[in-house]
C-alpha cells in the first residue's frame, strides 16, 4: 500500500551521501590516532587455533589474549615448559601491551630451557634478546623490558658489555624505573671498562637519591641513599687501590697498586671425550681464591653467528621463536678449586639439545676479568691489566679486553666416538695443551696426552 | 516526535521481556561475576587478564544483545501483523523506524549498564587495591562499547527492512567483523605498493562505506596500564559523532527502502 509522507528519494540519498562525506572525512582524522594510541601492531596469526582467530580479529583481541595467558599459566604450574612458547608468542602479538608476558617470556627462554644437567639451551638466547627488543620498541613508556633486555646482557650472556650499558641507560631514562634498579647502570659501566662513566652515574643517583630523600624521608628512600653511598665509597677505593688514578694522572708507573704486576693465571687444560657425547675436562689455573669460572663453550664449527667463545647474541629472531635445532651449542663453566679444575660434561642424555650433526667443533675455553668478582678483580682490574697468562693471553678476542682464549678443534666422530674412536677397541680422543701438567692426584694415569687436536692412537682401558 | 518516542518506549518494554535477550543478558552477568575466579596470576598480570576478560564479556554480550534484539524487531511486527494498528495510526514509517530503533538502543543501553555496573562492582571488590583512574577507565570504555553496539544495531536495522532475520543476523555480523578486522588491515593494504591500483580504490571503497567498528576498541589503554593517551576526550567525542554520522546513514537508507516495501 502507497502512504503518506514518504521520505523523497533524491534528498534523502543527497544528505546520504553529504553524511558519508563527512564519515570517511571524520574517519581519515582519527584512524592515525587509534593506530597510534589503541591497535595492536600487524602480526602473523597463524599459529593461533581457528576459533580464537575469530574472535581475535572481531576485536576481541586482549580478551583472548588474557585466556591464553591464564592457560600458559598452568602449564607453568605442569611444567609443560615446550607449550608455553606458542602461547608467549601468540599473547603478545594479540596483545603487545602485556609487560609482564613479555618479561616473562624472555625469562622463560633464556633460563628454563635446561638439560639434564642444568646447563642453559643457549641457542635461545638470541630469541630472548630478539623478544625483549620488540616488547621494548611496543613499551617504550615504561622501563620494564628495557631492563630487563639490559639484565639478559648483564647476567645471563655476560658479554658485549655496552649492549648491557645501552639497555639500563634507556630504563634509567623512564621515570618509572625503580631507583634501586637504576644502580645496575653504574655497575654494567664497570664492566665495559668505563669507571669513569660509572663513578659520574653513581654520583648522579647519589644526588637523585637525596632529592628523594628530602621530598620523601621513608625507609626505602633512606635505604637507598645509603646504598648509593656505599656504592660510591667502594668506587672510590678501588679506583684508588687499582690505579685508576694513578693511570690518569701519568704516576701509574711509579706507584705500588695492587694490579702491579700482572698475575700470570697460568691455564692448562686436557679434555678426553671418555663416552660418546661425554667430556671429561681438568686443568690448572693458578689463583687460589675461589671464585673463578673459566667457560667451556663447544659448538658446531659453522653455527649461525657463531665467533670465539660465544654467539653474535643479537642475531636473532623474535618471529617465530625458532633456535637451531639442528646445531650444537654447549656453554658450562669450570670451577677452580686448588688451583686446579675438574669436570665431566655428559651430552648423552640430551640429543635434543645436543644433535651434534655437523661434521666439525670448537671446544673453546675462555676467561675475562671483567666478569671475575670483586675480590678477584682487585688484582686482575677492571680491563685485566693485572692479570695474564704466560700461553694464553689474547687481546684479540673481545676488543679491548685481555683474556684467556684457547680452541680446540675435534670431530663428529671424536665426539660420538665412532669409526676409529669407538668405544669397543678404538682410541680414546684426548686433547691438552702443551703446558697441560696432570694433578697430583691423578699421577699414575694411563691416559696418554697429545698436542690439541691431534687424538693418541691409545686402545681404550681393557683392551 | 510523540509518535517516535512512544514506539520507542514501547520497544524497550517488549525488549525487557523478551527472553532470549534476558538469558544473554544472564550469562554475560554470570560470567562476569565469575571472572575474578581466573585471579591465579601475579597481581598485575592478573589485574590485565581480568581486565581484559571482563571487558571481553561486555562487549561480546553486548554485541550478541544489538544483534538479537534489532533482526527480529521489524520481521515480528510484520508477522504478528501488529504493524498494521500501527501504521493505520498517524504514525509515518520513518517514524516507526525511527522509534523502533531507538527502543532498541534504549533496552541495549539499560542492559549495557547493568553489565557495567556488575563489572565495576565485581572489579572494586576483587581487585581492593585498584587505582581510581582503572576504575574510572571501566567506566568509560563501555561507553565507546556502547556507540559501537548502536552503530551495529543501525546496522542490523537496515538490513531488517529487507531480508530475514536469520540471514540479517549474520549480515550484521559480517559487517561487524569486517569493519573490525578492515579497520586494522587499511593501513596495511594502502600502503602495499604491489598491491594494483584497483584493489587500493576497492579498499578505499570499502573504507567509506562500512563503519569502521574497530575504532571503538579502546581497552587496551585501560587492559594495559601506564601508557599516557594526550587529548583521549578529543578523540572519544569525535568517535561519539562518526557513529551518529553512520548511524544516520544506515536510519536514512533503511527508512528509504521501508517506506517502499510493501507489508
Amino acid at each position: 500500500m502507497r502512504h503518506k509522507g514518504r521520505l523523497k528519494i533524491g534528498p534523502t540519498v543527497g544528505a546520504m551521501f553529504g553524511l558519508l562525506a563527512a564519515g570517511a572525512t571524520m574517519q581519515s582524522l582519527s584512524l592515525p590516532f587509534w593506530r597510534e594510541h589503541y591497535r595492536p601492531p600487524s602480526a602473523d596469526l597463524s599459529n593461533i587455533a581457528a576459533d580464537q582467530l575469530l574472535f581475535a580479529v572481531a576485536g576481541f583481541r586482549e580478551m583472548i589474549a588474557g585466556i591464553l595467558w591464564v592457560r600458559a599459566d598452568a602449564y607453568f604450574n605442569e611444567g609443560n615448559y615446550d607449550a608455553i612458547l606458542p602461547m608467549i608468542r601468540v599473547v603478545t602479538y594479540l596483545d603487545p601491551k602485556q609487560i609482564d608476558v613479555y618479561a616473562t617470556g624472555m625469562w622463560h627462554i633464556a633460563y628454563n630451557f635446561t638439560d639434564s644437567e642444568s646447563r642453559a639451551d643457549r641457542r635461545n638466547i638470541p630469541i630472548a634478546v630478539a623478544f625483549g627488543k620488540e616488547g621494548a620498541k611496543n613499551n617504550p613508556h615504561t622501563y620494564e623490558l628495557f631492563y630487563e633486555t639490559g639484565w639478559l646482557w648483564y647476567h645471563r650472556i655476560q658479554d658485549d658489555f655496552p649492549n648491557a650499558v645501552y639497555w639500563f641507560d634507556e630504563a634509567a631514562k623512564r621515570e618509572d624505573m625503580l631507583p634501586a634498579r637504576k644502580n645496575l647502570l653504574a655497575h654494567a659501566r664497570l664492566r665495559n671498562n668505563d669507571a669513569d662513566g660509572a663513578l659520574k652515574t653513581f654520583y648522579q643517583f647519589y644526588r637523585d637519591a637525596e632529592t628523594l630523600y628530602e621530598k620523601d624521608k621513608q625507609r626505602g628512600s633512606f635505604a637507598n641513599l645509603q646504598t648509593i653511598e656505599g656504592n660510591l665509597d667502594n668506587l672510590l677505593v678501588r679506583m684508588s687501590q687499582r690505579g685508576f688514578f694513578a693511570q690518569k694522572n701519568g704516576t701509574y708507573e711509579s706507584g705500588d697498586y695492587d694490579t702491579k704486576p700482572p698475575y700470570d693465571v697460568k691455564f692448562s687444560v686436557r679434555v678426553s671425550v671418555i663416552e660418546p657425547r661425554v667430556l671429561e675436562v681438568d686443568g690448572t689455573w693458578n689463583v687460589y681464591p675461589v671464585g673463578t669460572r673459566v667457560k667451556c663453550i663447544l659448538r658446531d664449527a659453522d653455527y649461525p653467528g657463531g665467533r670465539e667463545a660465544g654467539l653474535e647474541w643479537d642475531s636473532g629472531d623474535a618471529n617465530d621463536f625458532s633456535a637451531p635445532r639442528d646445531r650444537t651449542y654447549m656453554q658450562d663453566e669450570l670451577f677452580v678449586r686448588n688451583l686446579q679444575f675438574r669436570r665431566t660434561i655428559n651430552m648423552s642424555r640430551d640429543p635434543t639439545i645436543y644433535p651434534f650433526r655437523g661434521d666439525k667443533y670448537y671446544l673453546d675455553f675462555f676467561y675475562t676479568p671483567r666478569i671475575a668478582p670483586e675480590h678477584l678483580k682487585d688484582k686482575y682490574g677492571w680491563n685485566g691489566e693485572g692479570f695474564t697468562d704466560s700461553n694464553f693471553l689474547r687481546t684479540d678476542v673481545r676488543e679491548g679486553q685481555r683474556v684467556v682464549f684457547y680452541r680446540m678443534e675435534l670431530t663428529r666422530d671424536q665426539l660420538l666416538r665412532r669409526r676409529e674412536f669407538a668405544m669397543e677397541g678404538g682410541i680414546i680422543p684426548t686433547f691438552k695443551t702443551d703446558n697441560y701438567v696432570p694433578p697430583t692426584s691423578r699421577s699414575g694415569s694411563s691416559s696418554v696426552l697429545t698436542p690439541a687436536g691431534e687424538p693418541e692412537q691409545t686402545p681404550a682401558p681393557g683392551q | 516526535m510523540h509518535a517516535v518516542f512512544a514506539i520507542a518506549r514501547t520497544t524497550i518494554g517488549e525488549a525487557i521481556r523478551r527472553r532470549v535477550l534476558l538469558v544473554i543478558l544472564l550469562i554475560a552477568l554470570l560470567l562476569l561475576v565469575v571472572a575474578p575466579g581466573m585471579n591465579v596470576l601475579t597481581a598485575r598480570q592478573s589485574q590485565t587478564v581480568l581486565t581484559s576478560l571482563i571487558l571481553g564479556v561486555l562487549q561480546l554480550s553486548s554485541a550478541v544483545i544489538a544483534i538479537v534484539l534489532t533482526v527480529y524487531m521489524l520481521p515480528n511486527e510484520v508477522e504478528r501483523r501488529t504493524i498494521y494498528t500501527i501504521l493505520s495510526k498517524p504514525v509515518l514509517r520513518w517514524q516507526f523506524l525511527l522509534g523502533k530503533y531507538l527502543g532498541a538502543v534504549g533496552a541495549l543501553g539499560l542492559m549495557m549498564a547493568m553489565m557495567t555496573g556488575t563489572m565495576i562492582l565485581v572489579f572494586a571488590l576483587v581487585q581492593r587495591g585498584a587505582s581510581t583512574d582503572l576504575l574510572t577507565g571501566l567506566a568509560r570504555v563501555p561507553i565507546m562499547f556502547f556507540v559501537q553496539m548502536c552503530l551495529l544495531a543501525a546496522v542490523a536495522v537496515f538490513f531488517s527492512t529487507f531480508v530475514q532475520p536469520v540471514v540479517n543476523f549474520f549480515l550484521s555480523g559480517g559487517v561487524y567483523l569486517v569493519g573490525t578486522v578492515f579497520g586494522s588491515l587499511f593501513s596495511t593494504i594502502s600502503e602495499n605498493q604491489n598491491l594494483p591500483m584497483v584493489a587500493k580504490i576497492g579498499s578505499n571503497l570499502i573504507m567509506w562505506l562500512v563503519p569502521n567498528f574497530a575504532q571503538y576498541n579502546v581497552q587496551n589503554s585501560v587492559i594495559n596500564q601506564g601508557s599516557v593517551i594526550v587529548s583521549e576526550q578529543v578523540y572519544y567525542a569525535q568517535m561519539v559523532i562518526y557513529g551518529i554520522v553512520y548511524i544516520s546513514i544506515l536510519l536514512l537508507a533503511g527508512m528509504l527502502i521501508f517506506d517502499r516495501r510493501e507489508v
